[in-house]
């Protein structure tokens, strides 16, 4: 039976790609089928939710990755031919969705961030970045079935309709996959979620060593606003939590502030945090591209503004 | 000792790339470069040579003109490469990339472990990899921060959004890996003049099997918006006091 899939790893990720998914499966029209493998007490739920049915995949072993899901996946889209395939964007499902998507040789969109019918041609058009978010592509896939990928908090989560009915169909036991998980370290989230933010104060490499984060977090504090950080700073230092990445490959904010301290202004950074109300930037070079994306710039070392500008906001 | 094959791309370098009036993307000044994280993704392969023995070899699919990609690339460390060029290769799909790599690992070397990066810069699309281990046959991890090799198996711990994943495969496998593996050395005189005695070996289409047809068509390609005032301030104190008086008047102060 074709229709439109989605897969996702928890209950808002799979809530977000229902909306699109229920969309997509009206406008197609077909139906909308829903991967579930951990909370299985969710599939009333993902029904109401617009799911016509709902697929359990077997538990796998503690020692087994999601990777022993390929299998399962690419011989379910293999008999079903579906329509279209919506996967979430995290680490682990990016690698499934590639893999699955060769299995079925087609083609697989990358982070989609925008994806819709075009009624006239009956295509399925979908937008992602590229040139690390200084343009936008828009592509459209010839082979079955679509295949995408969409970041979590792309779409807004599906609302429940009261009286809606669907199946369940639980899949057959997986092979095991040839890789052995030995351990899973947990990480705590360490820092609040800063998509909220109205103002972001965000360090970058021009900060000398961890310590000087403190200056930056001061004058966070002076503006009422959240810290975070650019790539550097976060995943490859881990002066800050990771979680605090802005960016590409991190999150993406949208603050009414946002104030940038040796911070060089390279556009996979940029890229998150283009639609911020008012930019601001701290960098002693004057041609680093940062002023050329900031509403307001001090050109100098950061250790003589940042202080200055504390002592003034405080006035 | 593991013989190690790693992947790099070959790209334009993003930061020369402009805006048309209309919105278009403007290549008149780019010049080209290896992929960023692919500069560490060698430098990861070479640290594991230089650990347990074995060799490195560089790989891309290219342009000819690439020439230049892999004298840098050799530059950083690894024993030799394998250039496969055409000059219809300018635009290739993640799919048919990962066809191409696939075809010639399989029909003309023998290697233990292929290693590529995180994700190109230009597409960013983070297919290659996972692709490449699929139509190797080879298990796969990817999002990879540290790999050491026991015995016949790679040890990696990749990350996920809540933990990292510790993973043993059996060899050959394949692994992407982030850029906090090992950051990326700089090439000095001696090793660009060593990298032009190491051995390349060169490929064409007439080598190949046949390339899959690309899935994804783009239709359409459009420069990012970016339009801001771009006033500068100095540090003087009376600046800087003007500076936080616009800030007030935009209404971003609380
Ligand atoms: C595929 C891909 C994805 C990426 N994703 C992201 C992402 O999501 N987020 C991200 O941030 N990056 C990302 N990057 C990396 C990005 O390209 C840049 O390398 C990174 O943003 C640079 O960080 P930075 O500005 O902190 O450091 P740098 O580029 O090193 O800049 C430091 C700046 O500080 C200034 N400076 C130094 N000392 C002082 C001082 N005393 N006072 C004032 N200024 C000073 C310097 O002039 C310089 O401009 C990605 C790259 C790739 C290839
Ligand atoms: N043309 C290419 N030649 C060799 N390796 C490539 C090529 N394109 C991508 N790769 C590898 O695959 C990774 C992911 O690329 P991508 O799927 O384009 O994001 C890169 O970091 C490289 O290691």
């Amino acid at each position: 039976m074709p229709g439109v899939w989605v897969l996702a790893e928890n209950r808002s990720q799979t809530l977000e790609l229902l909306t699109i998914g229920r969309f997509m499966a009206g406008k197609i029209g077909t139906s909308l089928s829903v991967f579930l493998c951990q909370d299985r007490e969710s599939a009333g739920d993902y029904m109401a939710c617009g799911a016509d049915e709902v697929l359990l995949l077997p538990e796998i072993a503690k020692d087994q990755s999601l990777d022993a899901y390929i299998p399962i996946l690419s011989e379910e889209a293999g008999k079903a031919d579906p329509d279209l395939f919506l996967i979430a964007s995290t680490f682990r499902l990016k690698e499934i969705a590639a893999r699955v998507a060769t299995r079925l040789n087609t083609g697989l969109c990358s982070d989609c961030i925008k994806i819709y019918f075009n009624d006239r041609s009956g295509a399925v058009e979908m937008e992602r970045l590229m040139y690390g978010g200084a343009a936008v592509q828009r592509v459209v896939c010839q082979s079955r079935p679509i295949m995408v990928t969409v970041p979590p908090r792309t779409f807004e989560p599906a609302g429940t309709e009261s009286g809606r009915k669907g199946q369940i169909r639980s899949l057959k036991e997986s092979p095991r996959s040839a890789g052995r998980v030995l351990e899973r370290k947990r990480r705590e989230r360490e820092s609040k979620d800063i998509r909220e933010a109205k103002v972001v104060v965000c360090v970058g490499r021009g900060v000398e060593k961890k310590e000087d984060i403190a200056l930056a977090r001061e004058l966070a504090e002076v503006l009422r606003g959240e810290i975070a950080g650019t790539r550097p700073v976060t995943e490859e230092l881990h002066w800050l939590p990771e979680e605090l990445c802005i960016g590409l490959s991190g999150i993406q904010i949208k603050p009414e502030l946002y104030v940038g301290i040796g911070v060089s202004g390279q556009i996979q950074h940029v890229t998150g945090f283009r639609d911020a109300k008012v930019i601001c930037a701290v960098n002693k070079d004057a041609n680093a591209p940062i002023f050329g994306v900031a509403d307001m710039g001090i050109v100098g070392d950061l250790y003589d503004v940042v202080p200055k500008l504390i002592n003034e906001l405080k006035k | 000792m593991p013989d190690i094959v790693v992947c790099f791309k070959w790209v334009v370098d993003e930061a020369y790339i402009r805006r048309t009036s209309s919105g278009d993307l403007d290549f008149t000044s780019v010049d080209y470069k290896i992929s960023e994280y692919d500069r560490n993704a060698i430098e990861a392969a070479v640290r594991l040579r230089d650990a347990y023995g074995g060799s490195v070899t560089a790989m891309t699919v290219s342009v000819p003109e690439a020439t230049k990609g892999i004298k840098d690339a050799l530059s950083r460390g690894p024993d030799n490469a394998v250039f496969i060029a055409d000059p219809s290769f300018r635009d290739l799909e993640s799919s048919q990339t990962a066809a191409i790599l696939g075809g010639v690992i399989k029909s003309r070397m023998s290697c233990q472990l292929v290693i590529c990066g995180e994700g190109s810069g230009d597409f960013y699309a983070q297919q290659v990899g996972p692709r490449l281990a699929e139509i190797l046959g080879i298990p796969c991890a990817t999002y990879v921060q540290k790999i050491t090799i026991d015995g016949g198996q790679v040890i990696a711990e990749r990350k996920a959004e809540d933990f990292v994943e510790v993973v043993a495969m059996p060899m050959p496998a394949l692994v992407t890996v982030l850029p906090d593996i090992g950051t990326p050395r700089i090439p000095g005189v001696k090793d660009t003049l060593m990298a032009s005695k190491k051995p390349v070996v060169t490929l064409g289409k007439g080598d190949l099997e046949r390339i899959p047809e690309a899935s994804l068509k783009t239709v359409g390609m459009k420069a990012s918006r970016m339009e801001r005032e771009c006033e500068k301030f100095t540090v003087d104190t009376a600046d800087i006091a003007r500076f936080v008086g616009a800030l007030q008047r935009k209404g971003v102060l609380r």
